[in-house]
């Protein structure tokens, strides 16, 4: 893996749309026939954020995103990407964008390279290209592939040579529908690193995804179940929804007795306690970090020999879970 | 740079991406090429050099009865007819019906009996042609066949009488010189004042003049022949072999006759007998008039009395052109015309296919940026191909370029453009690839049968030809008729017809393309 990622050069576009946020959606809803597939979503980016936009398959993810580049026209609501209502862009604004569609829709019998060439092209990139293209291709690791037709090489590389046909013209705001599929996991690790090169330059990245840990890398999370957006939060607030606060995992080498966890209960900062086992006890806070040296008091007071306490940060995966499970009976009731 | 400058090299930039992608992408898709390619210019070839302008001979079969020496005779001039191969004769009807109905001969040719009896009691004689043919053109190619050969037949038994005719004049001209001999012997007998002996001269001249007059009637009455039969029909009364010589004759037989009635019978003891001698001058005269028609009858070729006339036509090209020569500019209009129908048909729809038109849609492309490169990019892959099968028809099967070769390519690059026109909007019209090469080929079809390919647009009834000039290849097909084989200019009527289809093509398919690119999709 090639860690040198390509210059990006300093974004120094005046934003002078009616608000600061790229991208505004209220109340967004799309139906198609009788299937109402997004269901009054509203959201807000802010400039140099990465978004994700997170949700299992048929959640609306891509419905959502296709509709912010006005390839969907809404059913209602509106949409305002730098100010302006995407089916009708300027040129100008089109050409601050990026797309990264979820398939690849590129030519298999053309190289890498004339791939990437026309892609640049049609941007209106001009003839001091190769330098960009061989920096993105480098990048992307698909420099030494250059001249073989894209449809002799594998699914990953075509989903990286898609990523770079992206990024040819420098854009501001960049759609990605599910980059990382397919991709592995070093390439992917390199690929947000990228990813948070391209933010702290000034870049809004809005990214669609199924895989809950590319969630945790981004500054904001939107979460779609079953076409509604049911969170908007930074990874750690939707752990802290998906588990009601902080959970600190109190481990003891003697018995936890009935008692002690009513005990707990009793503290102010204690939302709730449950023994999980003889001996050890699962306390949601809403502090961790606070909570956890009072816990510590309160156990010598007790005479608890404590073995270990400590914050339990579940997988994002179970935190997802969690969150839709509790959409799904909230939806119920 | 100034902004509008840095705006149009973008659009130069973003309208060349096309360019070189469409046509890298074709040219790597070797089996589309040799399909679309390949293909229809083999097929070109195959028609040039296998093409052969020759009738097919027919294998004829002449079914006659035996023993009738006029029968014989028809059955050996239709074996020597032109454009078959004479399978022999038969007096089995059946058995040769049989043969025509398992296809073994093409003809069956039946002579009736007894045609020089049908022909003494001026009837015609009816020879059958019976054939196995269901295609109409092979029908009319028999019926002409057929036509060819009896007048053939009927052209040498007119040949015949006429030559009999010539034969008798010989005849005609002793008993011309004896019949002037007696002229001159009355003459010198009334001179010498010996009426009575004139008298006797002048009796068995009348005779000679009477003679003479059944000789030529009958000569010219051979002459004339069946043939004669025509001159009833004709509103001049005059037969159409030999006309102005026969007349000649006619009129100087009659003069000598009418001299020889107007003289009378010679009376003795006239004071003079001038009257009788200046009409036995006019005889000598009248005599030397036919002698000499006669003569002019004698020298003229048989074949030329019975038919004087023969057309010859004469193309303004002055060249004779072969049947490849010409159908040549109509395949090389139709073949580039579905080359740049299909490719474009394709290029939109396989776009929309795959997902990339999507990528369009959001990048700055416009949508006359999109139409202008993919325009561009197939205008120069089929000039390209237009150009290597221009040079392999003009230098392989060397049809003739008799017109300005800068004539030539605007309108080839007229009709690229336009048939890209068409291609276009397919392409926008259908929604999967197979419905856009069916459309090719309806229009392909189409331009077959209405664009005067092979049909003669004025055959057409005026309604339908309508659809004829819906079609670029009709504009087309009919300026490189002219350009090609005539070496005349471009028509200025034709090629505006072309252009402004082509123009029109252009603007709704850039129209549509827009509202394709604005509207929502599935």
């Amino acid at each position: 893996m090639n860690q040198a990622i390509p210059e990006i050069e300093e974004i120094n576009r005046p934003f002078n749309s009616v608000t600061d946020k790229p991208i505004i959606v209220k109340d967004l809803s799309k139906q198609f026939g009788d299937q109402l597939v997004v269901d009054r979503v509203s959201f807000e980016v802010s400039p140099g954020t990465v978004f994700g936009f997170i949700g299992p398959s048929g959640s609306g993810k891509t419905t959502t995103l296709r509709m912010l580049t006005g390839i969907y026209h809404p059913t209602s609501g509106e949409v305002k990407v730098f100010g302006h209502a995407p089916v009708n862009f300027p040129r100008r604004e089109r050409e601050r964008i990026g797309y990264m569609p979820q398939n690849f829709v590129l030519y298999p019998e053309l190289s890498v390279w004339e791939n990437l060439n026309f892609a640049a092209m049609i941007y209106g990139v001009g003839f001091g290209r190769s330098k960009r293209m061989k920096e993105l291709l480098e990048f992307v690791e698909l420099l030494d592939h250059r001249n073989k037709r894209v449809r002799n090489i594998s699914g990953g590389m075509q989903r990286r040579l898609s990523l770079a046909t992206t990024l040819t013209h420098r854009p501001d705001l960049l759609f990605l529908d599910e980059p990382t599929t397919g991709l592995d996991p070093i390439l992917r690790k390199k690929l947000w690193d990228y990813f948070h090169n391209l933010k702290d330059n000034g870049t809004t990245i809005f990214v669609t995804t199924q895989t809950v840990s590319d969630a945790a890398l981004c500054d904001l999370v939107g979460l779609m179940v079953e076409g509604r957006l049911v969170a908007v939060d930074t990874p750690e607030g939707l752990r802290r929804r998906a588990l009601g606060g902080e959970v600190i995992v109190l481990s003891s080498n003697d018995r936890i007795e009935y008692q002690h966890v009513q005990q707990l209960t009793q503290l102010p900062f204690v939302k709730r306690a449950d023994r999980s086992g003889e001996n050890k006890v699962h306390i949601t806070v809403e502090d961790a970090a606070t909570a956890i040296p009072e816990l510590m008091e309160w156990s010598t007071n007790i005479g608890m020999n404590v073995e270990s306490i400590r914050q339990f940060l579940p997988d994002f995966d179970d935190v997802f879970v969690m969150l839709i499970h509790k959409e799904s009976e909230n939806a119920e009731i | 740079m100034p902004k509008s400058n840095l705006g149009f090299i973008r659009f130069i930039i973003r309208t060349s991406a096309f360019i070189g992608k469409e046509m890298t992408e074709v040219v790597r898709q070797t089996p589309l090429l040799l399909t679309l390619i390949l293909g229809p210019f083999l097929i070109m070839l195959l028609f040039g050099v296998g093409y052969r302008n020759e009738a097919r001979p027919l294998k004829t079969l002449v079914v006659m009865e035996e023993g009738d020496p006029f029968q014989k005779q028809l059955e050996e001039q239709v074996s020597r007819g032109a454009g078959l191969i004479y399978e022999g004769s038969t007096t089995d009807r059946n058995a040769a019906m049989e043969k025509l109905k398992n296809r073994i001969v093409d003809v069956v040719v039946v002579i009736p009996p007894n045609a020089l009896q049908t022909i003494q009691n001026s009837e015609q004689v009816v020879v059958q042609f019976f054939h196995n043919e269901i295609d109409p053109l092979q029908e009319n190619f028999i019926e002409i066949f057929g036509d060819i050969n009896i007048d053939e037949v009927n052209r040498q038994i007119v040949t015949t009488y006429a030559e009999q005719g010539q034969e008798n004049a010989s005849t005609m001209e002793q008993k011309l010189a004896e019949t002037r001999t007696q002229v001159q012997t009355t003459r010198q007998l009334l001179q010498a004042g010996d009426a009575l002996a004139a008298q006797g001269e002048q009796q068995k001249l009348s005779g000679d003049i009477d003679a003479l007059s059944f000789l030529v009637g009958g000569s010219l009455g051979l002459m004339n022949g069946p043939d004669g039969q025509t001159a009833e029909n004709n509103p001049t009364g005059e037969s159409a072999t030999g006309d102005s010589e026969n007349q000649g004759i006619t009129e100087a037989l009659a003069r000598l006759q009418q001299s020889n009635q107007e003289m009378g019978s010679i009376q003795e003891g006239k004071a003079n007998y001038d009257e009788e001698l200046a009409k036995l001058d006019q005889m000598d005269r009248d005599l030397t008039d036919l002698e000499t028609a006669l003569q002019g009858f004698q020298s003229i070729e048989p074949n030329v009395l019975v038919a004087p006339f023969r057309s010859e036509a004469i193309g303004l090209q002055g060249n004779e052109l072969e049947p490849v020569d010409f159908f040549t500019p109509a395949v090389i209009v139709l073949l580039l015309q579905h080359l740049a129908v299909t490719f474009s048909a394709l290029a939109i729809v396989r776009e929309q296919r795959s997902g990339s038109i999507e990528l369009f849609r959001i990048s700055p492309l416009s949508s006359f940026e999109t139409l202008l490169g993919k325009y561009l990019s197939y205008l120069i892959f089929a000039t390209v191909l237009g150009a290597v099968i221009t040079a392999t028809v003009v230098l392989v099967l060397n049809v003739p370029m008799l017109g300005s070769w800068m004539n030539y390519a605007i309108v080839l690059l007229t009709l690229l453009f336009t048939a890209l026109g068409f291609g276009f909007l397919i392409s926008l019209l259908a929604k999967t690839e197979m419905q856009a090469v069916q459309y090719a080929m309806l229009l392909l079809l189409g331009s077959v049968f209405f664009s005067g390919f092979f049909l003669d647009l004025r055959n057409l009834w005026e309604p339908v030809r309508v659809v004829s000039y819906l079609l670029p290849a009709t504009y087309a097909i009919q300026l490189l008729q002219d350009i090609m084989l005539r070496g005349i200019s471009i028509d200025p009527l034709m090629f505006i017809g072309l252009l402004s289809m082509g123009i029109l093509m252009f603007i709704v398919a850039w129209n549509l393309l827009y509202r394709r690119l604005q509207q929502e999709w599935d």
